[in-house]
């Protein structure tokens, strides 16, 4: 059995992927699964979701622990511990990174064991797409790749997908061809055949209050903006002050707050509150606010 | 038109304080937050906010908040009657002199479309009756969006949701209409009912301050454009909110003691230009235009109207 996990943001297609690659195991004769996980919290927020292919039926369930293959969507995601995308990674895991370094310049960074493969998915998303939005089909293709399925069934695979989601016939071409070059281009590793283990997991009872006491209040006033959401970003909004006419049209649209106005009377963006929604990038009136990708470099800001 | 001179002439007269906080687990983009942020401004601080579930029980999740105000939590179907238990516990407080009446708050119900003219109809119902002294607001998604976007009574005739997909038998997705709860709240003659739009915040504004000079049910209905729902980008919240209004399938306006007013009388650009921008109704274009249910939209859309100017434009 060979076990595959996705990790993206809500909205970048993960879970699609992980169904991309359980039909195209399908179609080759493959008994599949495929399963997503995401809590309450869901677009830009992180996901996983897990495809577990094999020539026998399947009896393994739940969430994948210990991997085959790691298919990261975001490379931001790499340094959310609450992503938790090194998880059972090991010296025979393959790991796919969507990032424009190397894979040795990005082993440099991190510290993970495994084979690292990366390929620029969003680049090639944006150039033969032509905009930003979900990346699955190109996941997907990786992921395939990386197990072994051939180019025709992911072709197949992406078309069942997407057309089940409602996506134009125009749209899931240009991902098809999007994804073969993705197929194509993307560095392969070879996979070590290894025994799967079962590993007990021990489960985690919490520990209640007794009914006693009550129910547990919050009485400090608004705390939510210590946590960051900073890591939901894939483009950030970025302001340019010599072209901003102060109409405030943005701080008035931004949905989270994120924008406030300094004692100027000029905006300005907190970006460890801003989750890359990009509403006020639409909302300007002179083009002071563009659009930049998050890479690496601009994500520790 | 008798809508008086508005107070809110100018976005810098928008309050720079904030009273929801960033970091609330919300999807990004979220047309809901959008306008609640902006009414929160002129509620301020003194309220306690009676929250249906739905996708606002993310506002606050344990051991975060996001506001500066109380935060109570109900079933679907129940919060305003927990906004009348909080009503009268602080009524009789300060009856007893137990807390001084100038800490006294004001109640906010917070319900979804799937709450506000689904599951909480009856509640609400009641409320009013009662002539409860609360603001509700709804933020209207159009669908039950927090457990996946169904079909729920606000969603509108075409838009496929995961339980009326375009299929053979129902090409268009939703065959029904959406339910007309302005007119239902209105019917129990509230002394406030209004429709907003975050991409029109002076005329949000405006309204919250308007409701403030009325005591009992004051109820809004927030127009909560939803890019995971709706399967749109983000980035164009802002566009699909000002599009259903520019073409007329949004109407802002305000009803006092029951009077209808509208406060803003768009351009009805075709309703192409806003059913374009989403996905779940791009089955109405792709692959074959189906023009009839299109025609259908634009009919009640200007059917609509025609009544409007008809009433209005007499007075």
């Amino acid at each position: 059995m060979l076990a595959i996990r996705f990790h993206g943001r809500g909205g970048q297609g993960a879970k699609t992927a992980s169904r991309i690659v359980g039909t195209a195991a399908f179609l080759e004769g493959f008994v599949a699964q495929d399963s997503p996980i995401y809590g309450a919290e869901r677009r830009g927020a992180p996901v996983a979701a897990f495809t577990r292919m094999a020539k026998a039926p399947i009896r393994e369930r739940g969430i994948i622990a210990h991997p085959d293959v790691v298919v990261v969507a975001d490379a931001s995601l790499m340094g959310d511990p609450a992503a938790k995308v090194l998880e059972g990674v090991d010296g025979k895991t393959i790991l796919f990174v969507n990032s424009p370094m190397s894979a040795e310049q990005l082993s440099a960074q991190i510290s993970a064991r495994g084979h690292l493969t990366t390929l620029n998915l969003t680049e090639i998303a944006l150039q033969r797409m032509g905009k930003r939005g979900a990346i699955s089909a190109l996941l997907g293709a990786v992921a395939g790749r990386l197990v072994g399925l051939r180019q025709e069934s992911i072709h197949e695979a992406i078309a069942r997908e997407l057309a089940e989601l409602g996506l134009a016939a125009s749209v899931i071409e240009q991902n098809q061809d999007a994804a073969k070059y993705c197929y194509e281009a993307v560095p392969v590793v070879a996979l070590e055949s290894r025994a799967r283990q079962t590993v007990p997991v021990a489960l985690h009872i919490p520990a209640y209050e007794s009914p006693t006491r009550g129910t547990a209040g919050i009485t400090v006033g608004p705390n939510s903006g210590i946590r960051s959401v900073g890591g939901w970003r894939t483009f950030r909004p970025v302001l340019r002050p010599d072209l901003c006419n102060g109409c405030w049209l943005c701080f008035a649209n931004c949905p989270e707050g994120a924008i406030t106005i300094k004692p100027d009377g000029r905006p300005a963006i907190y970006y460890p509150h801003c989750k890359g929604c990009l509403d006020c990038v639409e909302v300007c009136p002179t083009d002071a606010l563009t659009v930049e990708r998050e890479t690496e470099a601009t994500s520790k800001t | 038109m008798n809508w008086e001179p508005p107070l809110f002439q100018d976005l810098h007269q928008i309050p720079r304080e904030e009273h929801v906080f960033p970091g609330a687990p919300l999807c990004a983009g979220c047309g809901g937050l959008e306008s609640l942020r902006l009414a929160s401004k002129v509620l301020g601080p003194h309220v306690v906010y009676v929250n249906a579930a739905g996708c606002f029980t993310n506002l606050a999740t344990f051991p975060f908040t996001p506001l500066d105000a109380s935060w109570l939590y109900t079933t679907m179907g129940s919060a305003p009657a927990g906004a009348q238990g909080v009503r009268d516990a602080l009524d009789v407080l300060i009856a007893k002199g137990r807390l001084p009446k100038e800490e006294d708050v004001t109640v906010v119900v917070l319900g979804g479309d799937g709450s506000t003219y689904d599951m909480a109809l009856s509640s609400t119902s009641g409320a009013i009756t009662r002539k409860l002294d609360f603001y509700y607001f709804c933020y209207d998604n159009e669908a039950y969006g927090n457990t996946g976007v169904q079909l729920s009574p606000s969603t509108p005739y075409g838009a496929k949701t995961t339980t009326s997909p375009c299929a053979v038998q129902r090409p268009v997705g939703a065959t029904q209409e959406k339910k007309d709860i302005f007119e239902i709240w209105r019917a129990h003659n509230p002394p406030y009912v209004a429709t907003v739009s975050p991409r029109f915040p002076l005329d949000l504004e405006e309204k919250f301050v308007r409701a403030a000079n009325y005591r009992g049910p004051r109820l809004f209905l927030g127009f909560a454009a939803c890019p995971t729902g709706w399967l749109f980008d983000p980035a164009h919240t802002p566009d699909v909110a000002r599009l259903a209004v520019e073409c007329g399938l949004w109407p802002l306006k305000e009803a006092v003691n029951g009077e209808v007013v509208h406060t803003h009388f768009p351009k009805l650009s075709p309703v192409e230009d806003y059913l374009k921008l989403q996905g779940r109704f791009r089955h109405l274009f792709e692959p074959i235009v189906q023009k009839e249910a299109i025609a259908h939209i634009q009919d009640r859309v200007n059917t609509y109207w025609e009544r409007v100017k008809q009433t209005e434009q007499k007075s």
